[in-house]
């Protein structure tokens, strides 16, 4: 009846996970009422969970992952105490129980942490730049951001009922097969990605329809903002390598589930063949993640300068460049695993070729600045503590690249401190630097810059306190993923790295903080003329937030930094705005499909972890009957009135004819 | 979204939107991509099993019909020419197959090197 489920997945012999899990029931629980009680259901239902605006759904992302980044920060803070204490002893979480902890780490904060956060951004922000109404598959889009979720719910769910992998974040076999993993942490670990792969999949198909296909009056290729182009590169990325990351877990699953070979040791499997499927994946997928942080820098370099980014076309050669040597480069993944001199070389050599476009990107930031009148607003100095943050990453990055210094650094900590310079530095920066910059324009008021710049401070020291130490660690020779150790010289490393933790976690505080304090002073924050930063790219070109319809009328674009050129025409000749004719306008309806669907999904995916088989096909059955009633339905589109279009529109450039009159006047 | 009102910037379009033609000469269009590849299928099944032609020949003129296969779907079916309309496709489509002859590609070269250089435990008995 219930497949494998019985009493014994719920661990009620380990304290941590059980309490740890019961506090996040309690408080989902105590949401879930209090929002029932206070009659909320209603509007979150009809407003956010049935919403087909990208706007909300790049929310609703953005939401999803801080939730997240908070449950992967946790299992970090765990395993940097656990390496600070483990010193010639257990240390205070057991073996299999520090394995699922680095395991979910990994999968958590790439899958759930850094992709919704950037995806989240990209449907956010893309459709306001380009100058549109909305992404161009608005229901699509809905339904992937639920079935993203469901990944994330299923990961989760493995806290208390199950295990999760013991593999490392990228499940290799043989380990990951049946017979060294008999256990369901690795069917949590491979459905929730295949579940969860399906909405990142549908979001790159999305966006990328939305860049190539709509874009407004005179929008050429050459003229889109930096961040458009980078969501392009990154979104045909992920079209071409998540496939292979689905083909591949798919082998893995038959493998366990069906008795297959394709990775065993056995009857002719090739584990080999995993690891090179999993990195042509796996590479251009750290590109998928840093590609669109470039476009968040691009755009807040050039705001805070008050310059145009330099060297426009370069920096779109560059974008363009990483997007296609990408795919070259995913054997140094692995040059310790055999291959000759000959492949390693080659591939050594296009892994260091990668960083001459990427190099071009940081001289340009650089020349944008210079000149500038700088602003040292909190997305800046997330901006400029990333370039100082990256350059490190992208040395050592270099310095991996080279086949012999890799045989001495494979799975070293060297590595782990090198990719998380990488990534914190580049993706988790830029993420940050997007939210601060971006959120007045999705809710309509700043966020509080002291407590802003005292995350980042923290982030920031915080981030190289951790993660230098651990660069030593790797060259005094400690490997990756120790539960526990005898080496004496690792040990300050060690400490240190779990003090520098400490001051993270007070930067994470602080963004929290920054939050609450904002809300609660949102009056005063208020940004009623939708370009707080003096912006240049069409995005500020509306209300903030901006009307479910984003623009009464497509904007005209003549040129690159659409928006600056509209307000340098506008104070030049005085505002003598013809007053337009507003016409109706449809938009797309909402539409629960993309939540019943991830809500079958969801069962489906529980229930294929247990093997209960007639729930499989209860969820399966479900799922395809939301599709069918979804592609049946009459009317899609609801019209809003050229009178309503008019009286939104029309307070919205009362204030912003005030703006410009007012610089005009300084 | 289907916003009359919005004009691409460009002048491309999506595969099955720039039928501009009548509905005889849509279907006229699928009728000779159908008898293509139903005759491109007929003639590798025919190539396959005879002798009429030097053996060794059989596999290159099956490659050579698939590869005519692709060729007919591609323009038949996905209306995927090289009209000016259709850059972005054209594009997507060479895109598409970069990636794939890279990890392909790629993945034969690495695995021959990897099966070469690590062969399993009982390949390497037999060696010594």
């Amino acid at each position: 009846m219930l497949g494998k489920l019985d009493w014994s997945a719920i661990p009620f012999d380990q304290p941590i996970p059980l309490v740890a899990g019961a506090v996040v029931l309690v408080a989902i629980l105590a949401v879930l009422i209090w929002v029932v009680v206070k009659g909320h259901l209603p509007y979150l239902w009809h407003e956010w969970i049935t919403s087909v605006d990208h706007k909300r759904i790049g929310v609703m992302y953005i939401l999803l992952a801080s939730v997240m980044l908070l449950r992967g920060g946790s299992d970090a803070i765990m395993m940097r105490i656990q390496q600070a204490v483990a010193y010639q002893s257990q240390g205070y979480l057991p073996p299999e129980h520090y394995n699922q902890i680095f395991s979910a780490h990994g999968t958590i904060m790439i899958f759930f942490v850094a992709m919704p956060f950037v995806i989240g951004l990209m449907n956010l922000v893309v459709p306001l730049q380009l100058g549109v109404r909305d992404v161009a598959f608005p229901t699509l889009n809905s339904v992937g951001f639920w079935l993203t979720a469901t990944g994330a719910l299923l990961v989760n769910i493995s806290l208390v009922v199950g295990e999760f992998a013991r593999t490392g974040w990228l499940a290799f076999p043989p380990l990951s097969g049946l017979s060294y993993s008999p256990g369901v942490g690795v069917d949590y670990y491979a459905w929730s990605l295949q579940i969860s792969g399906v909405g990142t999949l549908v979001a790159g198909i999305n966006l990328v329809t939305t860049v190539l296909k709509l874009r407004t009056r005179g929008m050429n290729y050459l003229r889109m903002p930096m961040f458009c182009w980078t969501t392009l590169a990154s979104n045909l990325l992920i079209v071409s390598a998540f496939p292979i990351l689905t083909a591949t877990l798919a082998m893995l699953l038959l493998d366990r589930y069906l008795g297959f070979h394709f990775f065993t040791n056995e009857a002719g499997g090739n584990v080999m063949m995993f690891m090179n499927l999993i990195w042509a994946w796996g590479h251009p997928e750290v590109y998928i993640l840093v590609l669109p942080a470039f476009g968040i820098f691009s755009e807040v370099v050039s705001t805070f300068s008050g310059k145009a980014l330099f060297g426009y076309r370069s920096m779109v050669l560059a974008t363009m460049a990483i997007c296609v040597v990408s795919f070259m480069v995913w054997l140094h993944h692995f040059f310790t695993m055999g291959a000759g001199p000959d492949v390693n070389a080659i591939f050594g050599i296009a892994s260091m070729i990668i960083a001459i476009p990427t190099g071009v990107k940081i001289y340009n930031w650089l020349f944008t600045m210079y000149g500038g009148r700088i602003r040292f607003a909190t997305p800046m100095l997330w901006s400029v503590g990333f370039m100082v943050t990256f350059i490190i990453g992208g040395l050592t990055g270099v310095l991996v690249a080279v086949p012999p210094a890799d045989f001495m650094l494979h799975n070293s900590m060297f590595l782990v401190a090198h990719f998380h310079n990488v990534i914190i530095g580049g993706v988790l920066f830029g993420a940050f630097a997007g939210f601060e910059y971006w959120f007045p324009k999705a809710f309509g008021f700043r966020l509080d810059e002291r407590w802003g710049k005292a995350a980042f401070w923290f982030t920031f020291t915080g981030f190289w306190i951790t993660f230098m130490p651990l660069y030593i660690a790797g060259m005094l020779g400690m490997t990756r993923r120790l539960q526990h150790y005898d080496v004496a010289a690792w040990r300050p490393w060690m400490i240190v790295a779990a003090f520098g933790m400490a001051v993270l976690t007070i930067g994470v505080i602080c963004q929290i903080m920054q939050l609450v304090v904002s809300i609660r002073n949102r009056e005063a924050l208020r940004d009623r003329t939708g370009d707080p930063w003096d912006g240049r790219s069409l995005e500020w070109a509306t209300s903030s937030p901006p009307p479910v319809f984003n623009f009464a009328f497509h904007p005209d674009v003549r040129g690159e930094d659409a928006y600056w050129d509209m307000k340098a025409r506008a104070r030049q000749q005085s505002f003598e705005h013809d007053v337009p004719e507003y016409q109706d306008i449809e938009m797309p309806r909402n539409s629960p499909t993309g939540f019943v669907c991830a809500f079958f999904a969801s069962i489906m995916g529980f229930a294929l972890i247990w093997h209960i088989w007639w729930m499989v096909i209860l969820g399966g059955i479900g799922a395809f009957a939301t599709f069918v009633v979804f592609a049946w339905r009459d009317h899609d589109e609801y019209v809003i009135p050229a009178e309503e279009v008019a009286r939104i529109d029309r307070v919205n450039l009362e204030e912003r004819r005030s703006l410009v009159s007012m610089a005009g006047a300084v | 979204m289907s916003d009359q009102t919005h004009i691409p910037a460009g002048h491309d379009l999506a595969p099955g939107e720039e039928e501009q033609h009548s509905v005889g000469e849509r279907i006229l269009g699928y009728v000779v991509g159908l008898v293509l590849a139903l005759l491109l299928t007929a003639t590798s099944f025919f190539i396959a099993g005879t002798d009429l032609v030097w053996q060794p020949s059989i596999p290159v003129a099956l490659i050579v019909l698939a590869i005519a296969q692709m060729g007919v779907h591609l323009v038949f079916f996905l209306h995927i020419t090289t009209g000016p309309d259709n850059t972005n496709n054209v594009l997507a489509l060479a895109f598409g197959l970069l990636v794939v002859f890279l990890v392909v590609g790629g993945t034969v070269w690495i695995m021959s090197h990897l099966n070469g250089n690590m062969p399993p435990m009982d390949q390497i008995m037999m060696r010594q």
